[in-house]
């Protein structure tokens, strides 16, 4: 069956909205990362997009994880100098935090003060509610005191589990002035809608190996060899460790805290973490492999370089860390060094672990990949790859904002007493209440932590001491334009590589890697500056929220027969026993679809490292390599290469078949061992904020969650053809899973050039469409609509499935391409005057404008301005009898305009009136085209009780296509109107058909959008059939061809196969000597508009000081005829045309000048003083003097005489350029003089 | 112009080959024979874009408070058909002797619907009140809905005073009686005007339309005439309902006829002018 408009489906969601769920899962499901992100900061909410994975029941949200990781501040009164056993201690710590709704605040007899999205937008405020948190403290360890301190408003994100549209079925949303299917994601802020962008970050937990030249500059020895982990806290917040290599044999780790850097060097950290004895830890990173000669004398240097610390034992290394680093915590005076060093561990040093044993397994583990990577074993990792990424979210970020200002808060506490110890200590006294609450009170301002995010929320900016580990300081946010659906989808989609690449003169970090195939779409990505770096998901791309139970995976991979290194003993290959390898009911099945294991991964090997000559000896010690399993960068055993692929199969089969309770969602990346290549190992991942994909797997049929970084070792087939029967394993579900939303909505994107698809993902985003159904209750500054927008005929299926018929972006066209006028050169297009003229690509323009008489005032005090005419207490206006007739025309009695009132330049807009001095202003309408008065919004305060001081005034500008007008097909094939051409002149088909737009031939050749060719054939039999066309890329191929498909469809209707057709001319009716080609098209219309751009001028302002013409398209300006152009006239010899552009039409002006002196300052106009006192006769006849006074009245009576020579005599009158007058003047005034040389002509 | 002026080859004919009075289609088809290409185009052209009719020109809102903008759904009035048998009587506005329009020039329609209803409340052609007797919305017979206008939910109202005027579709397409003209001459392209695009074989390719039927098809062997000329030319017109197909194309026809006599008469004067000597030879007049 042929596919459908589904004309009466939509029809019947769009009068009765459904009551249960939402009829477009995928497009609810677009915005998921940035709620599900959101949503994990509160405890007790699933995420609602998870996919199938063993979700925790409820745990803390991230926000109570955070404020428990904030910790405690203590502070001591008393002298500075006294003993602290004198002093009392003050310790205070914060607990249990709330967030409430959304809320109205002082609804005084409201019926409800429950606050909507809709009511944020329509008044301009932000959509936040209530933060409280309890402040614990307690004096000398005695009884715990607390109180509830508010924290401001916290930005909520709509639609998120404490938005009050949560779970809102469409028709409730409908009711809430919302459209039926908002999918929310965003904030809004001042009644703009703002969303935190996706930032890409490096992986975290796990260990990369970085060669980079700029760690030499770390200091002396410092090589370009590291290894750096970004560790992530179980609240989200992060901390990165790199660990470096120098030259002299010690290995340091660097880490920064609060924007400070740090090294320590490594074996003290090792042996902080563990009792191990120098034999240990060399038994421990060489873990047996004695032959490694570089190895064993580089760890052997690296111990006897730590000699020098002295530090021998567990106890000494913490003491020894405590004392560096107390400091630099802000650890209480009280506090023993061990406890510090001990908090240093905690809080630094491989934060995603919670156990010393763990954090020692891991640094041994980072030593080993250091080790390996300076002697070239393992190739670097490459942090520009999707592989070492993952993202980072909304929520995530709010956390680690949170948390930091929540340290401040105690901090600024801590500081303030300490303050006023220092002013005076007697006042301090902390188990005064009375001064707690002064404290307390004195700290507001650090606790207003909504405003703190409000702020970040608006601008962008991060306001950070730490810097949160990130590698920027703005750019978070951006505003969720409205332009079209296309471009309001694709933010939510959108992930940055953050703005400290975008100053990066290398490209390497632009590039299109084969890693980030169907995670981030290779098309969809701009052109120009922000080309690579600012990247959009693949449609099918999730990133993982749920915090998935990973507790028994161990012990399961213990079970398939990975060890332990138990203590700290070595253990070498020989000792890892066959017998360890797990056997389970699994593996039989496996061992058909894999083959034997044993045999093949070493001929694997073999093949990856092509023809080696000593290949049998690598191949000898090949199998006895040991890798490490890791499961979120916890070392959770060993065992030999065979043995974990086997781990990593079985997982992989268990988790797509849900045995064992294995996570749908967890990333097995096995790294198999290779010369050179990627350091080996299993490597699990479970947490958040990485990205998924879901393929099939082959041997079930059933969907397995593919990550970034285990998708480089597997081997997922596209299409059918690239199956490889045993190698094969997966196989993509769709091809387009790889394109973003907007790529997928490029009908047969398969059929053209690939830049041509990367054009249009850009003017999609630009065309003038349907941004949003509830229009009625926006107030976007400035919004496009297209009045007559239509269903594509053609569209890909993912049209449908995200809804997109609800938000039309174009209008289907019958196009015709043929060279036919000649004002269709360069890309110009021609349009039907009658398909014009019944309403093809009308669109218009919302302006918004605010209105707030608040502004005139100071806060609290009274209102004094008033819309309306007539002063409070007064009983007629100030305003003249004919000032008001004509406001009255445009504005109504209340000072407001009148709605569908049409306003041109100049007209009256609005009036308000100021009660202190009774004056009528009358504001004007200042934009330059005409505009409709569309709706004015009268704006209420928060309580509802005040006097209207606020309006939203929401103005409509009609933009009928007009030549120059921007339109653009869906193949990347832009081009501007040339002509509105008569229908009778149009060529016309044998049936009548008049084209809409003509284009011409010659935009095809180079662009080759075969695509649009497709779409237009398809285009054509769709009408004709009168059923929409699947234009899915990827559908067609060599035995299934698109031109032959549609081409018997239309052959079908009675047409051409091919979609040509015989053409008449419509001015002489003679048939063309050629069949022409002509099917139907969706175009769109882009915002770009001459009535937008257009500047022209022949008189106007110009610069005071120069009096040349100044620029701006705004202020009436001229466009500058610059150098370049003046060499063009030059070199043409036409020196009029040249006078006329920089003289006549810039600054010609006449002046006076001295003859005599050549100067053209000293000629001053003097009034002829004495009566009876005449002209110098001395004059000549034709001389300038005699000419001002003698034609212009004005000047009677006056002279003009040069003031150095005394004499009018050489008075003379110049044209020039006025800036030569002000040069001259510039000159004298550093004692230059400038001598004109006058002559007549001969 | 008189008559006989094409008499001296018979005249121009025209064969009527079917006349389709249906709601869904009103339309005629015709083949226009013993005139050339020029004549037959011209027709085509003056057929669309010069036949009065009568179309919503000005629309005046009293109040408009449903989704549609004034401007838009003025654009869609302007575009409804009206019933044009009567435009003769009506004379062209810039012709009329008024100040601004008047009963000689326009006729006036009414659009005022309220809903009061709790569903929505569909505005068609049908609730536009014409002053007039014929000059009306287009209306296929009492169960023909109308057009569909605009949508009413309870509350809102369109309250507004149409102006009708005569034009033509040179001026905006509304003017147009035309839906379509189909235009085809040479359906065997005997004359090789064209030359078909083929992959491999021009017949299977190229269906020969319906219009084929009249003409002997091209022997394989037949030689090319390049003196022949087209002298049948296959046309349907399609109207939109303002006019009947058939008074399209006798208006047409008239119209046409009284642009070349105004040519006619315009040479002869300058002819006089020049003192009837150089007459210069005109091609079928004399």
């Amino acid at each position: 069956m042929a596919p459908t408009f589904r004309t009466l489906e939509r029809q019947q969601q769009a009068v009765v909205p459904s009551r249960t769920g939402t009829q477009f899962p995928k497009l609810a499901k677009l915005a998921a990362p940035h709620i599900d992100s959101f949503n994990a900061l509160f405890a007790g909410t699933t995420p609602a997009a998870s996919s199938g994975a063993a979700a925790l029941p409820s745990g803390p949200g991230l926000l109570e994880r955070a404020v428990g990781d904030v910790g405690s501040r203590v502070v001591f009164d008393g002298q500075r100098d006294a003993p602290l056993a004198d002093r009392n201690k003050l310790e205070l710590w914060l607990s249990g935090i709330t967030v409430a709704k959304p809320s109205i605040d002082a609804a005084k007899g409201a019926l409800s003060n429950v606050m909507y999205p809709a009511e944020c937008r329509e008044r301009g405020v932000s959509y936040k509610a209530k933060m409280q948190i309890r402040l614990n403290w307690r004096i000398n360890g005695g009884p715990i005191q607390t109180e509830a301190r508010n924290l401001g408003s916290l930005p909520i994100m709509v639609r998120s589990s404490k938005c009050n549209l949560y779970g809102k079925s469409p028709y409730e949303l409908v009711q809430h002035h919302e459209d039926a299917e908002e999918f929310g994601g965003y904030f809004i802020s001042n009644g703009i809608e703002r969303l935190v962008r996706l930032l890409i970050v490096p992986r975290r937990n796990h260990p990369t190996a970085i060669v980079r030249p700029s760690f030499q500059n770390r200091g002396p020895t410092y090589t370009k060899f590291g290894v750096s982990i970004r560790s992530v806290r179980p609240d989200q917040t992060s901390q990165t460790v790199t660990m470096h290599y120098c030259s002299d044999g010690a290995v340091t780790l660097r880490f920064s805290y609060r924007k400070n850097e740090y090294m320590v060097p490594v074996i003290l950290v090792l042996r902080a973490l563990c009792d191990a004895s120098d034999r240990e830890i060399f038994e421990r990173i060489t873990m047996g492999m004695y032959s490694n000669t570089f190895l064993t004398d580089r760890v052997e240097l690296l111990l006897r370089s730590f000699r020098r610390y002295a530090v021998f034992s567990r106890k000494q290394a913490l003491s020894y860390l405590g004392s560096k680093f107390a400091v630099m915590l802000d650890s209480p005076e009280d506090a023993f060094e061990e406890d510090v060093g001990r908090e240093f561990l905690r809080k630094i040093i491989l934060v995603h672990l919670n156990d010393a044993k763990s954090k020692f397994d891991l640094i041994i583990f980072m030593l080993q990949k250091l080790y390996s990577l300076v002697a070239g074993d393992c190739a670097q990792d490459n942090p520009d790859s999707l592989q070492f990424q993952e993202t980072l979210l909304a929520g995530h970020l709010f956390v680690g904002i949170i948390k930091e200002k929540l340290g401040d808060y105690l901090d600024a506490i801590k500081t303030q007493i300490n303050t006023d110890l220092r002013r005076s200590a007697s006042t301090v006294n902390f188990s005064d209440k009375k001064y707690m609450q002064r404290v307390f009170a004195r700290c507001s301002g650090a606790a207003d932590i909504g405003k703190k995010l409000e702020y970040f929320l608006a601008t962008g900016n991060l306001v950070s001491n730490t810097g949160l580990d990130l590698q920027q300081v703005s750019g978070y946010t951006i505003v969720g334009e409205k332009l079209n659906f296309y471009r309001y989808i694709s933010h939510f989609r959108s992930i940055h590589r953050g703005s400290f690449f975008a100053e990066l003169k290398t490209t390497t970090v632009r590039k299109l890697l084969p890693e980030s195939w169907g995670f981030l779409c290779p098309v969809h990505t701009p052109d120009g500056a922000p080309c690579g770096l600012l990247n959009h998901l693949s449609h099918k791309c999730e990133i993982m929220l749920d915090q998935i139970d990973v507790s028994h995976i161990p012990q399961l991979v213990a079970s398939l027969g990975a060890g332990q290194i138990s203590g700290q003993g070595p253990r070498v290959a020989a000792a890892v026993p066959d017998s360890d390898r797990g056997h389970s009911d699994a593996m039989d099945v496996d061992g058909d679809d894999y083959g034997d294991d044993d045999n093949d991964d070493d001929a694997e090997h073999g093949d990856q490292d092509g023809v080696v000559a000593d290949a049998g000896a690598e191949l000898r010690n090949r199998k006895k390599v040991l890798v490490s399993v890791q499961l979120d960068g916890r070392v959770i055993g060993w065992c030999r290469d065979s043995v974990a692929q086997r781990i990593a199969q079985t997982l992989r089969d268990w988790k797509v078949r849900q045995l064992h309770r294995v996570p749908a969602t967890l990333e097995i990346g096995y790294v198999p061992p290779t010369r050179g290549g990627q350091y080996p190992g299993l490597f699990l991942f479970s947490s958040p904020a990485r990205m998924v994909r879901p393929v099939r797997y082959l041997a079930t049929g059933g969907t397995d969650y593919v990550g970034p970084f285990e998708q480089v070792y597997m081997n997922v087939a596209c299409m059918n053809e690239d199956v490889v029967p045993g190698l094969t394993t997966h196989q993509e579900f769709d091809p387009t899973d790889m394109l973003s939303v907007v790529a997928n909505m490029t009908p047969f994107s398969d059929f053209n050039q690939s830049p041509r698809n990367m054009y249009q993902c850009q003017m999609g985003k630009q065309s003038m469409g349907t941004p949003a159904q509830n229009l009625f209750h926006r107030t976007d500054n400035k919004l496009y609509r297209l009045q007559t927008g239509q269903s594509p005929i053609v569209r890909p299926n993912a049209h449908n499935d995200y809804g997109l018929d609800g938000y039309p972006n174009g209008m289907n066209a019958v196009v015709c391409v043929i060279s036919y006028t000649g004002y269709d050169m360069e890309d110009a297009s021609i349009i039907a005057k009658s398909s014009y003229e019944r309403g093809y690509g009308y669109g218009t323009i919302y302006k918004g404008e605010w209105v707030d008489l608040a502004e005139h005032r100071r806060r609290g005090e009274p209102i004094t301005h008033h819309f309306g005419f007539v002063a409070a207490g007064e009983t007629e206006t100030t305003l003249s009898e004919k000032a008001l007739t004509r406001a009255l025309q445009f504005i109504d009695l209340d000072g407001l305009p009148i709605v569908g009132v049409r306003l041109t330049q100049g007209d009256p807009m609005y009036a308000y009136v100021d009660d202190v001095t009774g004056k009528v202003y009358i504001k004007d309408y200042k934009g330059m085209e005409d505009a409709y008065v569309d709706q004015v919004r009268l704006i209420g305060s928060d309580s509802g009780d005040q006097e209207l001081q606020k309006i939203h005034i929401r103005l409509r500008i009609p933009r009928p296509p007009i030549i120059g007008d921007k339109f653009s097909s869906r193949h990347g094939q832009k081009g501007v109107i040339s002509q509105k051409w008569p229908s009778i002149d149009m060529p016309f088909s044998e049936s009548g058909i008049i084209p809409d737009v003509i284009i011409n031939p010659h935009a095809f050749p180079s662009r080759m959008t075969i695509g649009m060719f497709v779409e237009s054939l398809a285009g054509k039999a769709g009408a004709l059939h009168g059923h929409s066309q699947d234009a899915t890329p990827f559908r067609f191929n060599e035995n299934h061809a698109a031109a032959d498909f549609f081409g018997e469809e239309l052959a079908k209707a009675g047409f051409n196969y091919h979609g040509n057709e015989p053409m008449y001319s419509g001015i002489t009716g003679q048939e063309f000597k050629a069949d022409i080609y002509i099917g139907v098209v969706y175009y769109q219309r882009l915002r770009h508009m001459v009535s937008d751009k257009y500047q022209v001028r022949t008189t106007g302002p110009v610069h005071n000081l120069t009096q040349q013409p100044v620029k701006g398209r705004k202020r009436a300006g001229g466009i500058r005829f610059g150098e370049m152009e003046r060499d063009s006239l030059l070199a043409h010899g036409v020196s009029f045309l040249l006078k006329d552009r920089l003289m006549n039409c810039s600054d010609y002006s006449q002046c006076h000048v001295c003859r005599l002196c050549g100067s053209i300052l000293s000629p001053m106009q003097r009034r002829l003083g004495v009566a009876g006192e005449t002209l110098d006769a001395t004059v000549p006849s034709g001389g300038a003097a005699a000419a001002t006074t003698a034609s212009d009245p004005a000047s009677a009576g006056r002279v003009v005489e040069c003031m150095t020579c005394g004499t009018s005599r050489g008075i003379e009158v110049i044209a020039i350029p006025y800036v030569f007058r002000y040069l001259c003047t510039e000159l004298v005034a550093m004692n230059i003089k400038l001598r004109l040389d006058i002559a007549h002509r001969a | 112009m008189d008559a006989t002026a094409f008499a001296q080859e018979t005249g121009p004919t025209i064969t009527l080959l079917e006349v389709k009075d249906s709601p869904e289609t009103r339309s005629v088809s015709f083949i226009l024979s013993k005139t050339d290409l020029a004549t037959a185009n011209a027709l085509r052209r003056v057929m669309i874009a010069e036949v009065p009719t009568m179309a919503i020109d000005l629309v005046e809102f009293e109040s408009n408070t449903s989704v549609l903008t004034d401007e838009f759904l003025a654009h869609r009035l302007g575009l409804i058909p009206l019933n044009s048998e009567q435009v003769g009587t009506i004379t062209y506005t810039r012709e009329c002797s008024c100040q601004q329009y008047c009963p000689q020039c326009s006729v006036e329609l009414h659009l005022n619907v309220r809903c009061t209803e709790d569903h929505t409340r569909e505005v068609t052609t049908r609730d536009l009140v014409s002053s007039h007797t014929s000059i009306a919305p287009v209306l296929n017979g009492p169960n023909d809905r109308g057009i569909l206008i605009a949508k009413l939910r309870k509350g809102q109202e369109i309250n507004l005073r149409c102006i009708a005027k005569k034009g033509t579709a040179k001026e905006h397409a509304k003017w147009s009686p035309c839906a379509g003209v189909a235009f085809e001459y040479d359906p065997h392209n005997r004359l090789r005007h064209t030359t078909y695009w083929i992959e491999d074989d021009v017949k299977s390719e190229w269906p020969v339309s319906a219009n084929g039927r009249f003409e002997p098809e091209v022997a394989e062997d037949e030689p090319f005439d390049y003196n022949a000329k087209p002298e049948a030319f296959y046309m349907t017109v399609e109207g939109t309902g303002a006019l009947d197909p058939k008074e399209i194309v006798t208006t047409g026809l008239r119209i046409l006829q009284a642009k070349l006599s105004l040519v006619q008469l315009l040479l002869k004067e300058i002819a006089e002018e020049r003192g009837a000597v150089a007459r210069p030879p005109m091609n079928g007049f004399h």
